[in-house]
């Protein structure tokens, strides 16, 4: 057998099942892992190895009785730094909150734990969740889990290469603009944003209140649906989630006859000639498995990055205004109490949040906000309505996720414009609160390359089938 | 759309952020081809298009009750805040001044 650490959330459930190992043997393996690999790798900011194994151990002895909680009783996960777990610091990779212990659960953590799930700690994450390489967490970066030298992706970087590097049977990220998708794109998992109003926010600390969503980082699409079954649905704690009918995987993958909508941005300029490669090859294994491949225009899709801009730090300099020394986190201590606000917020943020604050505060004040807020809200609006015309003439949509596979460390820290432009094709899903999902398509064995599918408002089922399909096609290919 | 060192400042100064006259200079800079970016937005036409928002949910009231919460909670919250008195959170005066 191979070293637990390495299993699948679905193929450790069936042997916890049948009793063939436990779940305190495959959280020690992942502990195991963790100690040997983390140090350099970096992917969790906090590891919690006695809660882990007292987890384990009740797992076990539901086990025993053959009483599971449910399909994730006793399988090790990680949680990005960004969502309550109480009792346990949560920080968002933020000075700021450097000392800060979550004082109540997230409703997606908490059905995870009720669901009996060994939380193994904490990844780390882009400062408040604004960067897609993780060079911007205060506590460092987290480093890719096949080239040291290169960023795992962001802002979820450390939950993809906890993944990736086996540390976790899977792990959850949170996504405003791509930060499940990108990081999953480039380690090589399957990273799945949900619909907006699938999953409650509840206990996420908000980076954007309109575009955050909480979702599955995994090893294959099945564990991703498992995943993601196990923390969907309404919350009376979180107005805006859904009441929309629970998602429910669908059984027999097929690619066979389905229209899939290829924009021809996906081969703009700016796609690294690998990506371009590879997400050709996988568009072809799609065509020959009996996909209808459809050559799409999608109009706004150039100024959706530009929409995505304005919105979003216009919603984060709202979010961000309550760390203010106050009643939590780093306090700098000054008069008049302006300045103790001020200068703990300046001592506590790190540069990027400070940009973001400020382009938001800029893009709300008077004299601007017509031409920028609202007038960002208007091309919301023509985005949406771009993507229910094209999601009425085709069955879903597939692009690269990222233009590029993983960058060196340092190489686009100082141009903020092109560490944005990492996003441009996951952006526009957060913009229109559509469902997507990336898979690793490449076959080579080089670095990888995600393939990202987007579908109809709650049509997650749909998304995965298709990534399904496709990920069994490329497993007998490679 | 071009913003100046002060205007910067201007928003500095309404987010309650401190930047050192370095980081204003260096921000300015960045803002510049940031904007220059997202400026794009004004060339959509946007005649006769709502600003999207979310339909309100039906259900969205509940009724305004205090809830009691657990003495482990509450001691998680006090503990958070960075100076304590007791059970209260100690700040600096609102209207206190600097001693000269």
């Amino acid at each position: 057998m191979k070293p637990l650490n390495q299993l699948t959330i679905s193929s450790a459930r069936a042997l916890l099942d049948a009793g063939d190992i436990s779940s305190r043997e495959l959280t020690e393996e992942c502990l195991k892992q963790i100690q040997s690999l983390d140090g350099a790798l970096h992917a969790f900011v906090g590891t919690y190895p006695e809660d882990a194994l007292a987890s384990a151990d009740r797992a076990d002895s539901r086990l025993a009785d053959s009483a599971p909680l449910g399909p994730l009783d006793g399988i090790p996960l990680g949680i990005k730094d960004n969502m309550l777990l109480q009792g346990k610091p949560c920080s968002a990779g933020s000075k700021i909150l450097y000392n800060h212990i979550a004082a109540y659960d997230s409703t997606a953590v908490r059905k995870l734990t009720d669901g009996g799930a060994v939380i193994l700690g904490r990844t780390n994450m882009d400062e408040f969740a604004m960067g897609s390489s993780t060079e911007r967490s205060a506590f460092g970066p987290t480093k890719h889990p096949r080239d040291p030298e290169r960023v795992p992706g962001g802002s979820s970087g450390g939950s993809a290469a906890a993944v990736a590097a086996d540390l976790c049977l899977g792990a959850l990220g949170s996504d405003t603009g791509g930060s499940i998708r990108q990081p999953a794109s480039l380690c090589g998992v399957v990273g799945l944003k949900p619909t907006y109003g699938r999953v409650s926010r509840y206990g996420l600390m908000a980076m954007a209140s309109s575009l955050d969503q909480i979702g599955p980082l995994t090893k294959t699409v099945d564990d991703a649906a498992l995943l993601f079954a196990a923390i969907q649905g309404s919350d009376p704690r979180d107005q805006t989630t859904s009441d929309h009918e629970p998602f429910v995987p669908v059984d027999k993958p097929s690619l066979k006859g389905l229209r899939i909508g290829l924009p021809r941005q996906a081969h703009g300029e700016g796609v690294e000639a690998r990506v371009r490669e590879q997400i050709d090859a996988a568009v072809e294994v799609m065509r020959e498995s009996g996909a209808e491949i459809v050559d799409i225009e999608l109009p706004y899709m150039d100024e959706a990055l530009a929409v995505y801009y304005v919105l979003m730090p216009c919603e984060v300099s709202a979010n961000l205004a309550r760390f203010d020394g106050m009643r939590y986190g780093l306090r700098k201590a000054a008069l008049p109490i302006f300045d103790t606000y001020a200068q703990s917020r300046a001592q506590g943020f790190g540069l990027e949040v400070k940009r973001r604050i400020l382009l938001g505060t800029f893009a709300l004040s008077s004299g601007y906000i017509d031409a920028y807020y609202l007038r960002a809200k208007k091309v919301q609006t023509l985005i949406r309505r771009a993507y229910e015309k094209a999601l009425g003439e085709v069955d879903m949509i597939v692009t690269p996720t990222a233009p590029n596979t993983a960058f060196r460390f340092g190489e686009k820290l100082n141009d903020p414009l092109a560490m944005y432009l990492e996003d441009v094709f996951t952006v526009s899903i957060n913009v229109a609160g559509l469902p997507a999902v990336s898979i690793p398509c490449q076959t080579d064995g080089g670095m990888p390359v995600g393939i990202q599918f987007i579908g109809r408002w709650f049509d997650e089922a749909g998304i995965l089938e298709a990534a399904k399909a496709l990920e069994t096609k490329l497993t007998e290919r490679s | 759309m071009r913003l100046s060192v002060s205007d910067v400042a201007h928003l500095a100064q309404l987010s309650r952020l401190d930047l050192s006259q370095d980081e204003l200079a260096h921000m300015t800079e960045e803002f510049a081809s940031i904007l220059g970016y997202v400026d794009r937005i004004q060339q959509v036409d946007v005649t006769g298009v709502e600003p999207f928002a979310m339909p309100d949910r039906k259900d969205g009231w509940r009724p305004d009750e205090a809830s009691e919460i657990d003495d482990a909670t509450r001691e998680l919250i006090l503990s958070n805040f960075p100076e304590r008195a007791g059970d209260l959170l100690a700040a600096p005066g609102v209207f206190q001044t600097p001693k000269k």
